[in-house]
């Protein structure tokens, strides 16, 4: 009994001088919110791998990110049929400044990253040109050849899929999700 | 041991006196009819016929506490010698105020509740040991459960839940992140000895925000008696391989008597939760929780502190996370997650941490015999970590392992009350109070900076004559809200006011000893909260984009409720509500067209709107003896909810949900007692008054499950251990629930086998453990 007692006594003295946990900032002076991380910005440069035709550059830019204002820049891809193009895939940051280039910390982490393009009424053929660590590919740099006139979308994926990486496109959640309004002339 | 030997004299003595009686109104000197005297000691007692006599036979000479109670009077304890038969008339104050003695029972204002009320408490919270209070409560008519996953439990009254329903822990509001359906309350129910729901509007007494109702969690008084006592409770889980400890002592000094003290504390741990068929990865979670009060407590006067904390951290359900649409649609095709694991103790992102602390102060005075001041000041400091899956991508960043999200909430709040005894009749009491708050954020903004400051005065007065008992009370509160944020380098504020009245009314009559009807008329308001105003982003986990409006007004309740009880003492009791909830400027969330284009996808988009809601339902118990040894019971809980302007269904409310039950009490068998083994079955329809297109997927099915239970006391001289031994989900049948947010991606929990021990303990001068 004189143990619990001392303990009481021990716990609350102790207590009271510790005193309470406190927050220290001041509601009245708000920090800058830190979104940590935005994608704004995909930038996907397409190059012919005979330099014959011209370079073709396609951008989605939402710069306030998820919500607020609309995307202020959504284009749409426009290939020469029968041509076989380099495509590189650029992210960005641009919500603050400088701008951040998040794809080359999804380089970085190719381990845990892959993107996926998806084809849909367009005669596009895409195929990996780079691969993680592992021997999984990773999409920042695609192989694109073109077939007929034709037009349809193309969807582009990046999935983080970290420990769970596969090479299939279910496991892990979705980072970026676009879809480009794309033609084949 | 001592305290047999002592036990094995007493029963030696001649026990063959007996005490007799009238128990009378001390108000009104009518007898009362039904009232319950026992002898605690002896566990020995008799109810008073209709006349109000009793006789109780058979005692054995020695001091003895003696406690009286009666269905519309708060129970009272009288200390008695008993030498020779006796003859002993008790009277019963109809209200506590007036007759209140020494003991710190003053401290509790309880009288005849007006409103329908449900309380836990003894043997019935006792099966809840181990629970989350939003589990604890479930047992309640008129409430459910809403989940986020198997972790976080929040309750829901009527079919309203978070801002609307106002959680006093100890007294004090409770000052958190209620905002969420993820975020659960922050309270240990280990500190209570009593759960009570006030159904309805109700914000005369309690100020702003109970629109639904309210919840009180309540720690018993300070201990009256001298010596050292306490509880250890043990509770284990296997669903999840969860284990519970927790203890509390508590003694009132011999030689100061004004002195006493109380310590408290709980640890929990749980691992992931299994499905029938899967475990859920990443479910775990842990708790350590404590409190300490102390008091000086005087005939005419008293001051006490209490001061409690709770830490917490939750595991996030890996498969829950959604980057889009898309990953959203591919979790309802699955039949199970594609993350799987087995199982583990380890919480990993996501996770969310919470930790909240309360310091509550209370002193009171008799003011003469017109009745009792008493002043309160609480400081509360509520702080939550959120822990995405993603960590960032930079490395450096990553590093850290910082939380993305921090709030921290700061309030401090303090009472003025004054109650003052019966005046011809009235009873009542008279406040005011004041709280000045303010929150900020660190990391990704979803509720901006604010400083929230609140003021009310409120009056609430009672009148009882004969079989009537009439409530009316009034309430003026005031609210600025000032929000800060920094835009371009620059600091604005934003300052919002809000005032309102809000009254309440209330009748109990007794038509007849059997019969009693109760009617409530209360409002109640409520500010929008800070996330209806500001959010404008995509809601993680919801898969939505949320956008809030800074012109939305309080929204405002017209609730009536009326309840009949019928009872017939050893056969049988009904209890049946109806209640009518008109909401104005309900705020909901509607869905906006078109979706918002984003990079990951287009997003499904609400706008925070106002409109005109009812809510009606039924609430109903009944119970009914088949034998001396056998209950029946049957519940049922029904709510339609209605958005009147939009004419259409209000989203996430509770399907009908029935419950059929039957405790068989065994008897008492060598050192056992109190043995039970009960039986029920939960019976939840599918959900199918939803508004269109306001869901990504139907409601899920329907569902039946059994509950198992078996009970008892063993005793071993004066030591008594309580066991029970609970299944719940007994088929292991595998189901989701329209109230789980997890819904979407995951089955609820399968077969829980749980074991609970409480030990009572006491240690006084005369008996103590060798």
């Amino acid at each position: 009994m004189n143990i619990i007692l001392f303990a009481t006594a021990t716990l609350i003295v102790t207590n009271i001088f510790t005193g309470c946990k406190k927050d220290d900032d001041d509601p009245t002076n708000p920090g800058t919110p830190n979104e940590s991380e935005l994608i704004t910005t995909a930038v996907l440069t397409f190059t012919d791998s005979a330099g014959v035709a011209p370079d073709v550059t396609t951008i989605f830019r939402d710069t306030d990110g998820d919500g607020g204002a609309a995307p202020t820049q959504f284009d749409t891809i426009r290939l020469q049929n029968s041509t076989t193009y380099f495509m590189d895939v650029l992210l960005l940051d641009e919500s603050g400044s400088p701008t951040d280039t998040i794809s080359n910390e999804v380089e970085e982490e190719a381990v845990d990253h892959m993107f996926f393009y998806t084809q849909s009424g367009v005669n596009i053929a895409t195929t990996y040109l780079d691969s993680d660590s592992n021997g999984l590919p990773l999409g920042l740099q695609t192989r694109w050849v073109t077939g007929n006139v034709s037009s349809g979308t193309s969807t582009i994926t990046l999935k983080h899929q970290p420990g769970v990486k596969d090479g299939t496109q279910a496991p892990g959640e979705t980072d970026i999700e676009v879809v480009f309004e794309s033609r084949v002339e | 041991m001592v305290f047999i030997l002592m036990q094995s004299v007493a029963l030696i003595a001649q026990c063959t006196l007996e005490m007799k009686g009238t128990v009378v109104d001390a108000d009104t000197r009518e007898p009362l009819g039904y009232s319950n005297v026992v002898i605690v000691e002896l566990q020995k007692g008799a109810a008073t016929d209709e006349s109000g006599n009793y006789i109780i036979k058979g005692i054995c000479p020695g001091n003895y506490t003696v406690r009286v109670s009666h269905l519309s009077c708060e129970s009272k304890d009288f200390k008695l010698e008993i030498t020779a038969d006796l003859v002993r008339n008790f009277e019963l104050p109809h209200s506590l105020n007036e007759l209140k003695g020494v003991s710190i029972s003053a401290e509790r204002q309880k009288d005849v509740p007006i409103q329908a009320v449900q309380e836990i408490t003894g043997e019935d919270l006792d099966k809840t040991r181990g629970s989350s209070l939003g589990e604890s409560l479930k047992g309640v008519t008129g409430i459910s459960e809403l989940k986020t996953g198997s972790s976080v439990s929040k309750p829901v009254i009527h079919g309203l839940h978070s801002n609307r329903v106002l959680i006093l822990n100890n007294g004090i509001r409770q000052e958190g992140q209620q905002w969420g359906s993820e975020h659960a309350p922050e309270i240990d129910p280990f500190i209570a000895t009593q759960l009570t729901v006030i159904k309805g509007a109700n914000s005369v007494r309690y100020g702003s925000d109970a629109i639904a109702g309210v919840i009180l969690v309540e720690p018993a008084a300070m201990p009256d008696s001298s010596g050292v006592r306490g509880e250890l409770n043990l509770v284990g889980f296997s669903n999840n391989r969860e284990g519970v400890v927790s203890a509390i002592a508590e003694q009132r000094f011999e030689k100061i008597k004004a002195l006493s003290w109380r310590l408290q504390g709980t640890l929990k741990k749980g691992g992931n939760t299994k499905t029938p068929d899967y475990y859920l990865k990443n479910t775990g979670y842990e708790e350590e929780n404590f409190s300490w009060a102390l008091g000086w407590n005087k005939p005419t006067y008293g001051l006490e502190v209490f001061y409690s904390q709770f830490n917490s951290s939750i595991g996030i359900f890996s498969g829950s996370h959604i980057g889009n649409l898309t990953d959203l649609q591919a979790a309802f095709d699955r039949d199970e997650p594609l993350e799987q694991s087995g199982f583990s103790y380890h919480i990993d992102r996501p996770f969310q941490r919470a930790e909240h602390e309360l310091l509550k102060t209370k002193g009171w005075l008799l003011t003469g015999t017109t009745g009792k001041f008493s002043v309160t000041y609480a400081r509360q400091y509520n702080l939550r970590y959120e822990y995405d899956k993603h960590r960032p991508l930079n490395d450096a960043l990553a590093a850290l392992n910082l939380p993305e999200l921090t709030y921290e909430i700061t309030s401090h709040s303090v009472d003025l009350l004054w109650e003052h005894n019966s005046y011809k009749g009235f009873t009542g009491m008279v406040g005011c109070s004041g709280m000045t708050q303010g929150n900020t954020f660190e990391g990704r903004k979803f509720i901006p900076n604010y400083i929230n400051n609140t003021a009310g005065l409120f009056v609430v007065e009672r009148y009882r004559k004969n079989k009537l008992l009439m409530e009316a009370g009034a309430r003026m509160d005031i609210r600025e809200l000032t929000v800060y944020e920094k835009e371009n380098g620059i600091v604005n504020s934003y300052e919002y006011n809000y005032q309102n009245f809000s009254g309440t009314t209330g009748v109990i009559y007794d038509v007849t000893k059997n019969i009693r009807i109760t009617a409530n008329l209360g409002t109640a308001w409520r500010a929008p909260a800070v996330n209806e105003l500001y959010s404008d982003g995509l809601h993680h986990g919801a898969a939505a984009i949320e956008i809030g409006d800074t012109s939305l007004v309080p929204e405002k309740s017209w609730n009536a409720i009326v309840s009949a009880m019928l009872f017939d003492h050893n056969r049988f009791a009904i209890e049946i509500s109806g209640y009518y909830n008109l909401i104005n400027d309900f705020i909901y969330l509607k869905p906006v067209l078109p979706p918002t284009l984003t990079i990951r996808g287009a997003f499904p988009t609400y706008r925070y709107e106002q409109a005109d809601a009812t809510l009606k339902g039924i609430d109903a118990m009944v119970r009914y003896h088949l034998t001396a040894h056998t209950e029946l019971h049957v519940r049922a809980d029904i709510v339609r909810a209605f958005n009147e302007e939009a004419n259409d269904f209000l989203q996430m409310m509770p399907a009908d949900h029935f419950e059929y039950g039957a405790t068989i009490n065994l008897p008492e068998w060598k050192k056992t007692k109190s043995n039970h083994l009960m039986l029920s079955v939960n019976q939840v329809l599918r959900q199918h008054r939803v508004p269109d297109e306001a869901d990504y997927v139907a409601p899920p099915s329907g569902y039946v499950l059994l509950i198992a239970e078996a009970g008892t006391i063993l005793t071993f001289g004066k030591q008594a251990i309580h066991l029970s031994l609970t299944v719940t989900n007994l088929l292991n049948t595998s189901y989701r629930d329209y109230l789980n947010r997890f819904r979407y991606y995951a089955d609820e929990q399968g077969r829980n086998v749980s074991l609970k021990i409480k030990v009572p303990f006491q240690f006084t001068k005369k008996n103590k453990f060798i």
